[in-house]
């Protein structure tokens, strides 16, 4: 569905996103993981066609955004970071506005405001809406032309758990529907629930791309923590992998001597710290001050 | 179809924003200034106004909605969906003249002026060519008071003349200057083919322009500045 080599882009004119390279299969959920300011929002731009000023290559659905026709806007739907309704128009105003601008026969409104629980404020204006409503609309417009692929930034931003949940589901079910989908996210347990593969962005490049369950498990083995009591409360840990070698632990079981027990995993936001850290570090390491770091180190 | 969605889209937004009462409001002060006028001045008070108010207002109107579009980014919206920029422009520039068209069918009726068949294709012509003006400066700029200070300048150089124009005070080689075609359609007068072909030069000239100018918004949406 998405195939970029080479991808090289500036706003101004020193570097900014530089040799990206990767390619999204269809039905794929992809995300987009990052600080802020590192580049996401451009590269989505970038791949929905709205800053064609790129060198490399960018395919999508078949096209070179480049040089893409209006055409290309049918089978792609967009959810900006921000709102982009008429805020004086109702949201079923907006709704059939933007649904008549597509070849294809709408999905019905009814439904797709229902399930984000909007159904009560359709007609209402969107100026009166809260961040929260306003994000719901825009990501129900976006699905509005049933488009082929999605790009979602950073959708469910501003919503409580339970709409945030209703949004998940209904992004899994246009997976399930075959469609591909772009997902930026600051939220790294909706990444690792949703993407199949991520990619991390930093300063403008990928510097980790896989499945979240990939780069959890590259990170190391889970481990076991446990407690008992020896003068006051005592604790240790293991790897998982190795508990049968651990003499005291296995003391401390036929004796019945655990206070407590866990094992635990890395999580995607202690990659996300890892990963965006060593980065700036090797910035630092590289370009300016190699020297230094390692006589600290 | 999409044009259709657009024009609606564009009437709605500008009932919501009062455009359609305001011009009501309007029509009814023109009317009664009208009759206040002595007879004799009222036909060529009903072309100025006529010029002015439905057919200049374009200007005005197109500049105040494509910013308020821009302040809600709305345009980001249509950049990433199949609308091209005719049709967006055509919507527009369409949905206002439906306005001018009817201000002007009315203070013309009120004021007595005959030939219709002149008055209102010369108010079509008129408010296109200023809603195109008022959709070229409201593309390069950001603010309502650029916006302001962009269309002195346009004003000036299209009303000036045309109201010396309505009075006779033309030079010779100046009578097929656009304004004044528009001007001698709306006050009734059948304008010279050399005037008619002027004005569609330039009001083709102002299309292509316009669309390019739309068309370079929606790409400055990205933020590129190329
Ligand atoms: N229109 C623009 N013109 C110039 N520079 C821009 C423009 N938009 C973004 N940038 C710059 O590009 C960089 C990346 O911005 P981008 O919006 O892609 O970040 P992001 O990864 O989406 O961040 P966030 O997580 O905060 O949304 C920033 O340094 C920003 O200042
Ligand atoms: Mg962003």
């Amino acid at each position: 569905m998405i195939q970029v080599s080479n991808l090289s882009f500036s706003y101004t004119n020193q570097p900014f996103i530089s040799g990206m390279n990767f390619s999204v299969a269809p039905g794929e959920i992809f995300g987009f993981l990052g600080p802020s300011g590192a580049g996401k929002s451009t590269l989505q731009k970038i791949l929905i066609g709205m800053l064609r000023s790129y060198q490399g290559s960018a395919m999508v659905n078949g096209i070179e955004c480049r040089s893409r026709t209006k055409k290309f806007y049918e089978e792609i739907g967009v959810d900006f970071e921000f709102s982009t309704m008429y805020e004086k128009l109702t949201a079923r105003e907006n709704l059939l506005f933007f649904s008549s601008l597509y070849e294809k026969k709408p999905r019905p409104f009814r439904e797709l405001l229902e399930r984000v629980g909007l159904e009560g404020d359709a007609d209402k204006r969107v100026a009166d809406y809260s961040k929260g409503m306003k994000s719901r609309l825009n990501f129900i417009k976006a699905l509005l032309h049933d488009p082929v692929l999605l790009c979602l930034d950073e959708p469910t931003s501003g919503l409580d758990p339970v709409g945030s949940r209703v949004m998940k589901d209904m992004i899994l079910e246009e997976k399930a529907k075959g469609k591909t989908i772009l997902l930026t996210t600051h939220n790294m347990q909706d990444a690792a629930e949703l993407c199949d593969r991520v990619a991390f962005i930093v300063g403008g490049r990928i510097c980790a791309l896989d499945s979240p369950h990939s780069l959890i498990l590259s990170r190391g083995a889970a481990t076991v923590t446990y407690t008992w009591l020896e003068n006051g409360e005592q604790s240790a840990s293991c790897p998982l992998g190795r508990i049968s070698s651990d003499e005291r632990l296995k003391a401390l079981i036929a004796g019945n001597r655990l206070q407590s027990i866990h094992s635990s995993e890395p999580t995607l936001d202690e990659i996300f710290v890892e990963i965006t850290g060593r980065e700036l570090e090797y910035k630092i390491s590289d370009n300016l001050k190699p020297k230094f770091i390692r006589n600290v180190e | 179809m999409r044009l259709k969605g657009l024009f609606l889209s564009d009437m709605r937004f500008q009932a919501k924003y009062g455009f359609y009462f305001l011009y009501a409001f309007l029509t009814v002060i023109y009317i009664a200034v009208l009759f206040a006028l002595p007879e004799t001045w009222r036909e060529k008070a009903a072309a100025i106004f006529i010029f002015s108010d439905p057919a200049a207002m374009g200007l005005f109107f197109m500049g105040a909605i494509v910013l308020l579009e821009k302040s809600q980014h709305t345009p980001c919206a249509l950049a990433v969906s199949p609308v091209r920029a005719g049709e967006y422009l055509a919507a527009k520039v369409g949905s206002l003249t439906v306005i001018s068209l009817a201000v002007a069918a009315v203070l013309a009726l009120a004021a007595g002026v005959g030939n219709l068949h002149i008055v209102l294709p010369g108010t079509v012509l008129s408010s296109a060519v200023f809603s195109l003006l008022g959709m070229i400066a409201a593309t390069k700029i950001a603010s309502l008071n650029q916006f302001i200070l962009w269309t002195i300048p346009i004003e000036t150089a299209c009303f000036v003349p045309a109201v010396l124009h309505l009075f006779g005070v033309t030079p010779a080689w100046f009578r097929h200057y656009p304004a004044n075609v528009c001007m001698d359609m709306i006050s009734g007068r059948i304008p010279s083919a050399a005037g008619i072909l002027a004005a569609a030069a330039v009001t083709a000239v102002l299309l292509l322009y316009s669309r390019k100018c739309v068309l370079k918004m929606w790409d400055s949406m990205g933020g590129s500045k190329i």
